[in-house]
């Protein structure tokens, strides 16, 4: 291999592909669009404030990124991610993962979640991950509308004004339990492009 | 001035990819935000038995048209480490081509034995290994006559590691003139799955792809 492009002894990672327009639609019957309960048929449920949020992808036509699978990743309500190293904090949640997948129909979704908590400085947000038919991986963080902690959010800080906007769903009601609704429209390509991030952690970074 | 990350590049010919791939630089991380970014999964979904054999809808079950093949290999993470227990799901068309995908319009004759689908879990080592069948390539552009190599599809998830990719073969048709291939350019290689023989084994001969994927450990390079 070439040393100049692997500077360290690391071994060379395998390239990511696209997930093609074929990504069996059985293999994510168990990732359930509602991260609220994590047992169904028990009162047992996640803590913190419930939220629906409805997003389309879109792509450079406006049309629909139909058959594509989305990650959806967040902290709890106390603002903590549930990983491998925080699984015996006090702060970690029983009943909330913050994670699950789904793939597209005509490339909207609808997750049931709650609202994460600030920590480190951060507003609550959900990282979406794209995984599409043609393009390998899209990563970026969707916030909430009238959120005082948005005003000092590094992710959003790191935006000109026009783009953070294009982060933000927008509060547009609430469904019959009194949850509040949240839409966010993600523009794949062209006008009005939604921002997307780098963050090279499943990809070799080479310059 | 400000510091922007990759350009993604479109893969020709390829009109998904033109209708989905932004067109300015991704965005830098900021430092504070960085761990956000990397999802963790504890998602372990039930495996039946013979899942990673494709080759078959159920154990007594006929066999699927075509040549059976293995297909089997190591995940590490990129210092070497082995990704113990992690999902890997597999999908690839049938002999003919055509995937038993209800959105595959494909006209080439479906395998009623044949289902597409497999997944196990990667064991102590890291290691997986699935029975399929070698698939056949397929018309993606007819309105250029643009072909899709044959591959096999993989989405691999535990822990902090998650990686979607093919697996390609040597010297195949139509792989030089297949988009992903060409934007990966040089790297294509590490895409490939070597062929090994299988002598007293019930498949035609085996391909031996090992992953290298992102972990927990990773660090940045800037
Ligand atoms: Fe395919």
């Amino acid at each position: 291999m070439n040393d100049t492009i692997n500077p360290t002894n690391r071994l060379p990672l395998t390239n990511e592909d696209t997930v093609g327009p074929y990504y069996p639609i059985s293999y994510d019957h168990d990732d359930g669009m509602d991260l609220t309960k994590s047992t169904i048929g028990q009162q047992f449920g996640a803590k913190g404030d419930k939220i629906i949020l409805r997003g389309r992808y879109l792509d450079k036509d406006g049309n629909g990124a139909h058959g594509a699978l989305i990650e959806f990743w967040q902290a709890n309500a106390q603002g903590v991610f549930r990983t491998e190293d925080t699984e015996a904090s006090p702060e970690i949640d029983p009943h909330f993962d913050g994670y699950t997948r789904h793939r597209t129909v005509t490339g909207g979704f609808q997750l049931k979640t709650i609202k994460s908590g600030t920590q480190l400085g951060r507003a609550p947000n959900i990282t979406l991950t794209l995984f599409s038919d043609g393009i390998s991986r899209l990563v970026t963080q969707v916030f909430f509308e009238n959120e005082v902690s948005n005003e000092t959010d590094p992710v959003l800080l790191s935006l000109p004004q026009d783009k953070r906007e294009k982060l933000i769903a927008r509060l547009v009601g609430e469904d019959d339990d009194n949850v509040p609704i949240y839409d966010i429209e993600i523009i794949l390509a062209g006008k009005g492009e939604t921002p997307f991030f780098d963050d090279f952690l499943a990809l070799g970074w080479r310059d | 001035m400000e510091k922007l990350g990759r350009i993604l590049r479109i893969g020709p010919t390829d009109n998904t990819s033109n209708e989905r791939t932004p067109r300015e630089n991704l965005r830098i991380i900021p430092p504070a935000a960085r761990d956000s970014f990397l999802p963790y999964s504890r998602v372990q979904p039930g495996i039946r038995m013979g899942e990673n054999d494709l080759t078959r809808l159920a154990p007594q079950m006929p066999r699927a048209e075509g040549d059976a093949i293995e297909m089997s290999g190591q995940i590490l993470d990129d210092i070497g480490q082995p990704l113990r227990h992690a999902l890997v799901e597999i999908w690839n068309a049938n002999k003919y081509g055509k995937y038993a995908h209800d959105l595959d319009g494909y006209d080439a004759p479906l395998d009623p034995n044949f289902s597409g689908l497999g997944r196990t879990l990667t064991d102590e080592e890291g290691r997986y290994k699935f029975w399929t069948i070698d698939p056949g390539c397929y018309l993606a552009r007819p309105d250029i006559n643009r072909w899709r190599p044959k591959h096999i599809h993989l989405s691999i998830r535990g822990g902090a590691s998650r990686l979607i990719t093919q697996m390609y073969f040597k010297d195949a048709e139509h792989n030089d003139t297949d988009p992903m291939r060409i934007v990966m350019a040089e790297d294509f290689h590490l895409n490939i799955g070597k062929k090994y023989e299988t002598p007293d084994i019930d498949v035609e001969r085996g391909f031996k792809f090992d992953i290298v994927i992102r972990g927990k450990n990773s660090t940045f390079f800037e």
